[in-house]
């Protein structure tokens, strides 16, 4: 019995914070229509801060923690300012979601330069001695969190609710155009809300930070368990986000406690499914329903780059003539290795092109299609000797089910739903592979992989590799740039700029969906295969989360909407860290900085804008406008 | 149901019996019966707030109707999703032109042509034949399409590109890409100029001509008393009456209900 009372007492201490991330998702949701995952991120910046002044600094505790909040809101008024609010009235809110991946990327990579990856712990506020009621032992800093967390809720409610300010914010989530035309200065309201959700976090992160382990990646949990407790409150409602918070703290703990940690990711992806089937807003809902469906293409300026037949073919030929020579121009050993990890990991990208670019659903767990097909893959061939492309065919039917299965419930939902769910799916797969050890080797990983092979003849070599990987290469894209073309890439893009309209013109649009996902699957599932007969060895953190956001940075970078592009992204992001070793500590912050810069001023990617550019070039010239329709209202 | 007119055909292309839909106090649809004849084209004109475009939102399963029963060809259709209502030969425009942003002209009339592509996805990554020579019948026919509406000189520019006027005609254009056996515009002349209009009157009857029912919902009075065979009046979400052109423009209470005052000019010779 005491042993459950203590497990529910550190879940509702856990669920507290929860709690006030959850808030901070509900105050940016309800005056953007964002949701804002770099939240997990200033929980632990928070923290970190602390840790500096109070350890590093030997501040005392108060003069710390008020540091560390305003540290926390200056950072955070500092990439609201430059990213966040110039970013929302250019980007559509499903590109939104994305940027804030990047702005989550971009804090971990700042805290990763700054504190490098090692674990932090902060003393305890008063001390580690316990203390008992009634036979119950809580920890003093409980006491600390559960207030902290009162206090930040009862003084956000305040604001909300008795101040002019709070008015203002309110009249953003309402309307935000009534709210502008009454006079209020919606961008500084974003902000404010941008910077106050940062504020609260950071003092979530100060007030758990002794009793958590602290890494520079730590944030996307939070974030996590942030956005699910406010999605099974129900979004934009207060009380939601405080009831979600707490009732997902315990829940997890009690999961930790009696079945095992590892099945605590597993039971907030399960939890998030079922609310989301059984009450789609929430347990609270409420709050003005936003269309965040569609990828609201009117807002984009994305040139549409049209190469045609001859030119495709003509360019094409020669890009491939250069890949086949490339080998035999590199210096012997050097980058070969390179090149093939680049094409593995384009391979995956072209998926997620598949997925993002065409159909325009956000993915943030690719990492747990590469995980599987890696892990089944290798685990097949090295365990049970059986043949590679067996293995290979298992992880991808594996993948196929999990997307099946995810896609049951988020093709009925809006966007961000299969967004938040693929990353909940891929951080579960994350824990699996860490921890159940006897499969998987656990974290030091599954060693003595063999060599890809089909009927006898084994790719062993580097330059073998590299052909196998360029001819799946170019018969994917072969493949996809015959389905893009025609009726289904149509169907695809028509979801993706209008599902009403697709649908009225007969398009199934929950098939399409869930086509794409599984499209997406199985190239994911293909790569990591491929990447763990490359590497003969595979361990956890080579396909876990953090390469989600990577593949989305290397897909925008590159171009989404263009099958070649993203090659480039990957390029780029695979050779750059290769060649220049000692930058590799900031590969983070790069690849969070190159999403967001790429979003803000080259929403096409690298490919897109210089095919633009030499269409504009050498392309012909638009045609006039006819007399009959041109008169008639501007649009 | 005594419009039935230039139809020899027993059963009605669309038939409304009874339909009904409450928003909280306000009946934006009252037991609202009516057929569509078989090849006619039949213009439902009303004030606004007279439940035109809710009619269109409960017929093509849009939103859900509280009471009543829509037979297309006299299968039940009411309650079925809207793609599926597609797929069974209706469809519907939308009154703001619902184009696809980020495609080009053509491309957008190509997507029209989603229920009537017969090759697989399958077929279409394996570039079978089969596929590549649908993909070029297709082309020609948008093509051909393009050419009737006039849009041609525009077939390579993103569609957003393309003025209001453009972007009503290509979204009609897109929905015939569909080989509709009913088709129903949501006020297709709403943001065209003159001229425009009286190239979208040859347009319908053209389109009426090849065959296709037709359903309209119309603001322009000189477009509709110009092209309909059957007039529905709508005021407060019940049908006022309904007839031949020249019957509606005649018909006291039309012109008091459409209008609220009795000299006006029906006919609509000149705005």
């Amino acid at each position: 019995m005491n042993e459950a009372i203590q497990i529910v007492i550190g879940g509702l201490l856990q669920g507290s914070v929860f709690a006030v991330l959850a808030l901070g998702f509900s105050l940016v949701f309800r005056v953007t229509g964002v949701i804002n995952l770099a939240q997990g991120a200033f929980c632990i910046l928070g923290a970190l801060l602390m840790y500096s002044f109070q350890v590093a600094l030997g501040w005392p505790t108060l003069p710390a923690a008020l540091a560390a909040t305003l540290g926390t809101a200056a950072f955070g008024f500092a990439i609201g300012r430059t990213i966040f609010v110039p970013a929302l009235p250019r980007l559509p809110v499903s590109s939104m979601l994305v940027m804030t991946a990047g702005m989550l990327t971009l804090v971990e990579g700042v805290l990763l330069v700054v504190w490098g990856s090692q674990p932090y712990a902060t003393p305890p506020f008063s001390g580690e001695a316990p203390v008992s009621i009634w036979g119950v032992l809580v920890p003093t800093q409980g006491f600390w969190i559960a207030g902290i967390a009162a206090l930040a809720i009862a003084a956000l409610w305040w604001l909300l609710q008795r101040t002019d300010l709070g008015m203002a914010l309110r009249a953003c989530a309402e309307n935000r155009v009534a709210a502008r035309l009454m006079g209020i200065d919606v961008a500084r309201m974003t902000l404010v809300s941008f910077v106050l959700a940062a504020t609260i976090a950071g003092i979530g992160g100060i007030a758990v930070g002794p009793i958590t382990s602290l890494e520079f990646d730590t944030g996307r949990y939070f974030t996590n368990f942030g956005f699910i407790s406010v999605a099974i409150g129900g979004l934009g409602t207060f009380m939601g986000s405080v009831v979600g918070g707490l009732g997902l703290g315990v829940a997890e703990q009690l999961a930790a406690g009696y079945v095992s940690s590892l099945f605590a990711n597993g039971l907030a992806l399960g939890l998030l499914l079922v609310v989301l089937l059984w009450r789609p807003n929430g347990l609270f809902a409420g709050g003005p329903a936003r269309r965040s469906d569609v990828r609201d293409e009117q807002r984009v300026y994305r040139a549409i780059v049209r190469i045609d037949g001859r030119g495709g073919t003509i360019f094409g030929a020669i890009f491939l003539a250069a890949l086949i020579v490339l080998p035999w121009l590199l210096p012997p050993g050097s980058l070969l290795d390179s090149l093939v990890i680049t094409g593995i990991l384009f391979i995956g990208v072209l998926g997620l092109d598949v997925l993002m670019g065409f159909a325009g659903q956000v993915s943030l767990g690719q990492s747990g299609f590469l995980a599987i097909g890696g892990y089944t893959a290798a685990i097949l061939a090295t365990n049970y000797d059986l043949p590679p492309l067996l293995g290979v065919a298992a992880g991808i039917a594996l993948s196929l089910l999990c997307a099946f299965l995810l896609s049951l419930v988020t093709t009925r939902l809006r966007g961000h739903y299969l967004a938040l769910a693929t990353l909940t799916f891929g951080l579960l797969v994350d824990s699996l592979t860490v921890g159940l050890t006897e499969t998987t080797g656990g974290p030091s990983g599954l060693v003595g992989i063999p060599s890809f092979s089909v009927a006898g003849y084994a790719f062993a070599t580097p330059i073998s590799m590299y052909y196998l990987v360029l001819g799946i290469i170019v018969v994917l894209i072969l493949a996809l740039l015959g389905a893009m073309r025609s009726s289904f890439g149509r169907a695809l893009k028509a979801v993706r700029t209008d599902q009403t309209a697709a649908a009225a013109l007969g398009v199934d649009v929950r098939r399409h969906k869930t086509a794409a996902l599984a499209i997406s699957a199985v190239l994911a599932s293909l790569a990591g295969s491929l990447y763990a007969f490359q590497f003969h060895f595979l361990s956890p953190e080579m396909v876990a989360t953090p390469r989600s956001f990577e593949m989305i940075a290397m897909l925008v970078a590159g171009g989404e909407g263009t099958l070649i592009g993203p090659l480039f992204g990957v390029a780029l992001l695979t050779l750059l860290p290769t060649l220049f070793q000692p930058l590799a500590v900031y590969k983070t912050f790069g690849e969070g900085l190159l999403l967001v810069l790429c979003f803000m001023w080259l929403p096409e990617g690298m490919f897109g804008a210089a095919a633009a550019w030499l269409a504009r070039r050498f392309g012909a010239s638009r045609p006039p406008i006819q007399g009959s329709t041109s008169q008639g209202a501007a649009s | 149901m005594s419009a039935a007119m230039n139809s020899r055909d027993s059963v009605p292309a669309l038939e409304l019996v009874g339909l009904s839909k409450r928003f909280g106090g306000l009946s934006a649809c009252d037991r609202v019966s009516f057929a569509v004849p078989d090849g006619s084209l039949t213009a439902v004109i009303g004030p606004n707030g007279a439940g035109k475009t809710t009619i269109f939102n409960l017929v093509t399963g849009l939103y859900p109707a509280d009471d009543g029963a829509v037979r297309l060809y006299g299968e039940p259709i009411l309650g079925f999703p809207l793609g599926r209502i597609a797929r069974l030969g209706l469809i519907r425009t939308f009154q703001s032109a619902r184009i696809y942003p980020g495609m080009t002209v053509l491309e957008n009339l190509l997507a029209g042509a989603h229920l009537r592509v017969r090759a697989s996805a399958i077929a279409e990554m394996l570039w079978l034949p089969s596929a590549r020579r649908e993909e070029r019948s297709l082309a020609a026919k948008g093509e051909a399409l393009l050419e009737l509406v006039g849009l041609t000189a525009w077939r390579d520019a993103p569609a957003t590109d393309l003025p209001m006027g453009g972007q009503k005609l290509l979204e009609v254009a897109r929905a015939l890409m569909a080989g509709p056996r009913v088709l129903l515009l949501d006020e297709p002349a709403a943001g065209l100029n003159d001229a425009e209009t009286a190239e979208l009157a040859a347009l319908l009857r053209a389109i009426r001509d090849a065959g296709v029912t037709l359903m309209v919902v119309e603001h322009n009075m000189s477009l509709v008393m110009g092209v309909a065979d059957q007039v529905i009046v709508l005021d407060a979400g019940s049908v006022v009456t309904s007839g031949s052109p020249r019957a509606i423009q005649q018909d006291r209470r039309v012109i008091e209900a459409y209008v609220g005052q009795e000299d006006l000019d029906l006919a609509g010779s000149a705005p």
